[in-house]
């Protein structure tokens, strides 16, 4: 029997297909600490940290080529309003408000296009950790800020999951070194509870387990940091192995 | 991949999409009678910038001075910018014009590598300058907004510095020790030389040696040129770009240098 069309029933089935699609995603944590702020999450082959502008970077768990959609259009839309008007008026608020969420949601409603397999955490950095501004953005256009850290994981109990620790965690701002340290774990319990529903709460030595565990010769935690001070012309850089391998569980 | 990294591109859709005219796309003259530019105007000119290699990099060093006709506009004008860690543009000339240039060409080179990940090549930043400098004709042809860069990068694959300078096309021309622009830097074409002949290439000498000699070239530059600010009032600028990336010379380093040449010539 023909059953008409539900918009509702459509958006609610899509919204499923894109979920369980993000659940196996490798979470993104995102820390500020005292010289900078950063972005931290486990990849395999493909870079998973981006520069976007110059106070501003990107990661994101997704289908790879929304992500890819996703980061080039706000890098189009930084380096134009940066050039046309300044810098300092390309801001997080403006990219993921007026420049992507409009078009993300648009795509997620649209019953004939594909929606997109998305969501992205955007970190920008300002003159002290208090003031840096962190920005998820959603697969159907809706976005939130956050202070001092944020998480995308495979679930939204993850996150929540995650985001107690790191409040717990972090009462001081901290220093790079503790922030990686921090950042790790919480990557363990974001990624241990995105995958094993009905885990409730991870310890830290089980948290840094599943990292320990995921982590091989083709796995790699890859760090990105947007550094406060800086002689360099890019304040973006990412950190290199040897500088991560000091700080990861050792096995 | 709408732009495959193309600044120019983007910009380009960006006008047609929200109609906002860009001055780098069109050219400022257009449709200006060229008697209407080239008669009485007031631009402001940059004038003496000097670029020399140093062993492991190269150096750049310009006065402050920017002028309008014989009128002196600016004394802390800055000439000298890096475009990346590798890269430097100094520029003499249209002051205007070649700011906004250097604004789409530090935007240029950093929207290439966000979006393709990688670098640009060297080969390819100096054909986007050339690229810019051709765009800009018609305003040079105008009588507004004539400049010519000097590009200055350190080169990882030799560890040294090389130097390229353009004329007013976009022609770009290698140089092998040292290259300079604006209107000093012509009366002083020969002491370049004097040095090398007398002293070595300047590509074999340490960084303080180099910046002393430029130093002492822009103080016999503003003796003989009206237009270059000299080396007392306001110290002039001085950035270097070696493996370590583009740094600025500290303006204490300067003024002892400085007090240096002027206790050897009193």
């Amino acid at each position: 029997m023909l059953t008409p069309y539900d918009f509702q029933e459509n958006l609610q089935q899509r919204a499923q297909y894109i979920r369980n699609r993000l659940q196996s995603g490798s979470p993104v944590i995102g820390l500020s600490y005292d010289l900078g702020v950063l972005l931290l999450s486990v990849r395999r082959q493909a870079r998973k940290v981006y520069e976007i502008y110059d106070r501003l970077m990107l990661s994101a768990i997704g289908n790879p080529s929304d992500v890819e959609t996703v980061r080039l259009a706000s890098i189009d839309f930084a380096h134009q309003e940066g050039f046309v008007r300044s810098p300092d008026d390309v801001t997080v608020q403006r990219v993921v408000g007026f420049a992507l969420s409009p078009a993300l949601k648009k795509a997620f409603g649209d019953p004939l296009t594909a929606p997109f397999v998305f969501r992205g955490l955007f970190a920008e950095l300002h003159t002290s950790p208090e003031q840096d501004l962190f920005y998820i953005l959603n697969y159907d256009g809706d976005f939130m800020p956050a202070h001092r850290f944020a998480v995308v994981a495979g679930t939204s109990y993850a996150e929540d999951q995650t985001v107690r620790y790191l409040k717990e965690r972090l009462e001081n701002i901290p220093t790079l070194e503790t922030a990686i340290s921090c950042a790790l774990t919480a990557w363990g319990i974001a990624r241990r509870i995105a995958i094993q529903e009905e885990t409730e709460h991870v310890s830290a030595s089980d948290a840094l387990e599943t990292l320990r565990e995921t982590l091989d010769s083709e796995t790699h935690v890859e760090v990105g940091i947007l550094e406060r001070q800086t002689l360099r012309e890019n304040r973006f850089r990412r950190l290199r192995p040897e500088e991560i391998a000091p700080l990861l569980p050792s096995s | 991949m709408a732009y495959a990294g193309d600044f120019f591109a983007l910009l380009q859709a960006y006008q047609e999409r929200t109609g906002v005219r860009l001055p780098i796309i069109n050219a400022l003259g257009e449709g200006t009678p060229l008697s209407a530019t080239r008669e009485g105007h007031l631009e402001v000119h940059g004038t003496t910038v000097i670029a020399l290699k140093f062993r492991g990099g190269v150096l750049n060093v310009g006065d402050r001075r920017a002028t309008a006709a014989n009128a002196i506009m600016y004394d802390r004008a800055d000439k000298i910018v890096p475009l990346d860690d590798h890269t430097l543009i100094a520029i003499a000339g249209a002051y205007g014009r070649a700011m906004e240039v250097v604004r789409y060409l530090r935007h240029a080179f950093r929207y290439y590598a966000r979006s393709q990940l990688q670098p640009m090549s060297l080969d390819g930043k100096l054909q986007e300058v050339s690229r810019a400098l051709s765009a800009n004709l018609p305003n040079a042809l105008s009588g507004i907004g004539l400049f010519v860069p000097i590009l200055s990068a350190y080169d990882p694959e030799t560890d040294s510095g090389r130097i390229f300078f353009y004329d007013v096309s976009g022609a770009r021309f290698e140089t092998q020790e040292y290259g300079s622009a604006g209107s000093g830097a012509e009366r002083i074409r020969g002491v370049f030389d004097y040095i090398m002949q007398t002293k070595g290439p300047f590509s074999a000498r340490p960084l303080e040696e180099v910046l002393e000699e430029a130093l002492l070239m822009l103080d016999i530059a503003s003796d003989l040129d009206s237009a270059t600010g000299g080396i007392d009032k306001v110290l002039p600028t001085a950035r270097y770009a070696n493996r370590e990336g583009v740094f600025e010379v500290p303006a204490e380093t300067i003024l002892s240098i400085v007090q240096k040449i002027r206790a050897r010539s009193r």
